[in-house]
């Protein structure tokens, strides 16, 4: 009250002022709890839902784990099997028929999939009212995505590449000449060929480095991974440095055309067992290759 | 198609306000304080960089009882986008339901006559111009608070006024000079 | 040591900033572990100087060790100095295996049958590229270490990069580039800028470009929502398609840095009141310190018309700063660029 009549001495207009301001951070006050309440509220239900959410992620990791079980039951059933045909059947008759339907669902999709890459493959969107295309090719590797790139089309007049994120080592230009304007489908088989080996080869670079760093060396790569050094030691008593170098002259396969091997042991390249692992370079990607050769215990 | 005033129904104790502003900076922290400042009625606030609407959004939109265009002095763009979104607006909103609200008036060094074709522009329409404070929180609050009050009048919420009789008493006037007026009128495209 | 390996040296210690002189030194492999711990890195410039140079006398060291000093410190600091592209055309088969072993003993030889006093110097970075230092001399000077050029070039792509060339030597160096890169021409791509990887990025398109794709992000990633329910924007439709718009145009994240795109304007007067013959000339310089991060802010929000003009997107569609604009081309001229 005190309070009051001091401000009244200063008019009444002041103390309007002062009583609206007041009201104002009241009501802000009041606004802000209100808030706060709604907004533990709403945490609340999120908990909710990621207690929901959480119960499925375990429900399905559980059948996962059951699936595998299973899986691994019916592979030693099938072996038992095979050795003698007389032992019990029926008592996981419907984990079987789970089983069973789900590999279908997986063969059904994976189908699909092979049909999209069949029928062409490429998403294609539609830009600039329908006066070009975008299309993005991806490639992969072992079953394995790796990069996707796109290329933008102008079709208003001619067919033109207007833009893209293709890697200037790639001969674009050179391809496009050939199939751009008489025949897109063909164009883009190729140049999805030739991305895809790229892919494959720093794929394979990559996997060396990475599984079998203690073992195999790479001596040196260029950027289209078309000419790679390996090296590695042989495991037999000299220890003698072996140097692979693999030429990949088809730029659209990521298998090599030519594979060389150097030692400082002359005879010992022309040796019946380093002969069958060059063709083996020849015929299978260079990592699996190489950590075949490791497990024969001819490389260290 | 122009936005018009009265061809939709009003809620019930709500009160809602267009901000049209250029460069989008000092919207969203005037939406926020006057959100945070009215507590008594259902207060919606809709940001827009200029007009037209978009039509995509003509059937949620609700009745708009203000627009607020929002200037900054140091833009001449500002100024022309301000100018050309007027011509979208129905001529029943300039009965006391547009309001200018300038920033940066207190700078020295910007030229003066941006000011001024501005004040001009707001006389022609009988709509009231605020100064505004943009950099400060003090600012932005003192002008949620006008833009509010004008709000609450436009909407219909305060008993006994009307938007036409505010702005009748606080639209914008120039100095006498016989002169601008013709010509102003000539090239604004006025409703 | 002679007095010209000693001046070069000065020179390069001269040019490195003292806060990266023990890192580069580090690296040099020319003076032992021993006697880099003995220099003192808080002395003056000068005096660290001095005492690298009976170092350098200790170990005999000649111009090349020397010249390799400057070469790390380049490596390792590449934004100095104006770069310019060229692009070499016309491949033939083997420019695609040539390896760089091949390739550095063949620019080697090329180099030095067009000109009698030449110095080269090659390195190999990490990252695949060959960095060439050449100083050039005349027929009866010797090579002048002191302004040498650079050349940075990956093999199996057809870009080289250059800086601090000369007009006079151009030709020579072209010529050597194409004929130990088995291509058959060579052109001038138009672009240029400071930032060596910037222009690297552009060019061999590493940085994050943006397609127009069927299922794009979702819209709650790129803008936030309005944090209450009271507050509508109008136009976020818009927003968002300007911003996938300059996304398209100018790519996502991080931008290539360039600084300056240059537009030459070459017009004639329709109705020659005037009596004017002679075009009307005019030249329009953008320069920013991140140009596309600038142009790309203008077009997403909303300062530039939305549909980016091609003048602007040709910057990274095409990957040249430099455009000459007539009145017969459609926009843009067909002044060689690099060819997409």
């Amino acid at each position: 009250m005190e309070e009051a009549r001091e401000c009244l001495r200063e008019g009444v207009l002041n103390h309007l002022n002062v009583l609206e301001t007041e009201a104002l951070v009241l009501s802000r006050q009041q606004k802000l709890c209100l808030q706060q309440q709604s907004r533990v509220d709403d945490l609340r239900i999120t908990v909710e839902k990621l207690r929901a959410h959480r119960d499925q992620l375990k429900a399905r990791a559980k059948t996962t784990m059951s699936l595998q079980q299973l899986k691994a039951e019916t592979d030693q059933r099938n072996e038992e099997r095979y050795e003698d045909d007389n032992s019990e059947e029926g008592c996981s008759r419907t984990g079987q028929s789970l089983l069973s339907l789900l590999m279908v669902r997986r063969t059904r999709v994976k189908d699909l999939l092979q049909a999209h890459h069949l029928i062409g493959g490429y998403d294609v969107t539609e830009t600039r009212r329908g006066k070009g295309v975008s299309i993005s090719i991806a490639t992969a590797f072992e079953g394995l995505y790796l990069e996707t790139y796109c290329l933008e089309l102008d079709l208003s007049r001619a067919v033109r590449i207007c833009r893209h994120n293709i890697p200037p080592f790639i001969p674009l230009e050179k391809l496009a000449q050939v199939h751009l304007q008489t025949d897109l489908i063909g164009f883009l088989s190729t140049l999805s060929s030739h991305l895809n080996a790229f892919a494959g080869r720093r794929q394979q670079i990559c996997l060396i480095q990475e599984v079998l760093q203690d073992s195999v060396e790479v001596m040196e790569s260029n950027m289209l991974f078309n000419s790679v050094v390996l090296m590695c030691t042989d495991s037999g008593e000299s220890r003698k440095a072996m140097l692979f170098t693999l030429v990949y002259s088809d730029l659209s396969r990521y298998l090599p055309t030519k594979v060389t091997i150097d030692s400082e042991d002359k005879v010992l390249p022309s040796t019946p067992q380093w002969k069958k692992s060059q063709s083996l370079l020849l015929w299978t990607p260079a990592h699996a290759a190489f950590q075949a050769l490791k497990m024969e215990g001819q490389i260290a | 198609m122009s936005l018009k005033p009265f061809n939709k129904l009003p809620e019930l104790n709500t009160a809602n306000v267009l901000l049209v502003e250029n460069e989008a900076l000092f919207q969203e922290k005037l939406a926020d304080a006057i959100v945070l400042l009215e507590n008594n009625v259902n207060v919606k606030v809709r940001l827009a960089r200029s007009l037209p609407l978009p039509l995509e959004n003509a059937e949620n939109r609700p009745r708009i009882d203000l627009v607020a265009f929002i200037v900054h002095l140091n833009s001449e763009q500002s100024l022309l986008s301000a100018e050309a979104s007027l011509k979208h607006l129905d001529s029943g909103y300039f009965l006391g339901k547009v309001c200018f609200l300038v920033t940066g008036a207190r700078c020295g060094t910007l030229p003066y006559e941006r000011l001024t074709s501005l004040k001009k522009m707001a006389a022609t329409l009988n709509s009231p111009l605020l100064m505004a404070e943009d950099k400060t929180a003090e600012g932005v609050n003192a002008a949620a608070q006008r833009v509010l009050a004008v709000l609450r009048v436009a909407a219909g919420l305060v008993p006994t006024a009307t938007g036409l009789s505010l702005s009748s008493l606080t639209r914008c006037t120039v100095a006498k000079d016989p002169d601008w007026q013709n010509e102003d009128r000539s090239h604004l495209n006025q409703p | 040591m002679d007095d010209s390996v000693k001046q070069v040296l000065r020179q390069i210690i001269r040019r490195i900033p003292s806060n990266k002189l023990r890192n580069t030194l580090s690296k040099w492999e020319h003076i032992s572990k021993k006697q880099f711990q003995s220099l003192e890195f808080t002395q003056a410039k000068s005096l660290l100087c001095d005492n690298l140079l009976s170092l350098c006398e200790e170990n005999e060291l000649s111009m090349k060790h020397v010249t390799e000093l400057e070469m790390i410190y380049r490596i390792e600091h590449p934004a100095q100095g104006s770069w310019n592209v060229c692009q070499l055309i016309d491949p033939e088969e083997e420019a695609l295996t040539v390896d760089s072993l091949h390739f550095k003993e063949s620019f080697k030889a090329h180099l030095k049958c067009l000109i009698n006093h030449v110095s080269v110097k090659m390195k190999k970075h990490e990252d695949d590229a060959l960095w060439i230092r050449i100083a050039w001399g005349d027929n009866f000077t010797q090579p002048n270490h002191l302004k040498p050029t650079y050349v940075v070039h990956n093999l199996q792509t057809p870009y080289v990069f250059v800086s601090g060339l000369t007009m006079k030597h151009r030709p020579l160096l072209h010529q050597a580039l194409v004929q130990s890169g088995h291509y058959g021409a060579v052109k001038d791509v138009h672009l240029s800028g400071r930032c060596l990887t910037a222009l690297r990025d552009l060019l061999m398109r590493q940085y994050k470009q943006v397609f127009p794709v069927k299922h794009p992000k979702l819209l709650e990633e790129k803008t936030p929502l309005p944090r209450t329910p009271c507050i509508e924007i109008e136009d976020t439709k818009h927003a968002e398609n300007r911003m996938q718009m300059a996304a398209e145009a100018f790519g996502e994240g991080i931008l290539p840095k360039l600084e300056t795109a240059v537009y030459k304007l070459e017009t004639r007067f329709k109705e020659n009141e005037m009596g004017r013959e002679e075009p009307f000339r005019g030249v329009v310089k953008f320069a920013s310190s991140n140009l596309l991060e600038s142009l790309k802010y203008c077009v997403s929000s909303g300062m530039a018309s939305a549909p980016v003009t091609p003048l602007l997107s040709s910057i990274t569609q095409k990957g040249r700063n430099y455009f000459v604009i007539t009145d017969k081309g459609p926009g843009i001229s067909n002044t060689p660029g690099p060819k997409i």
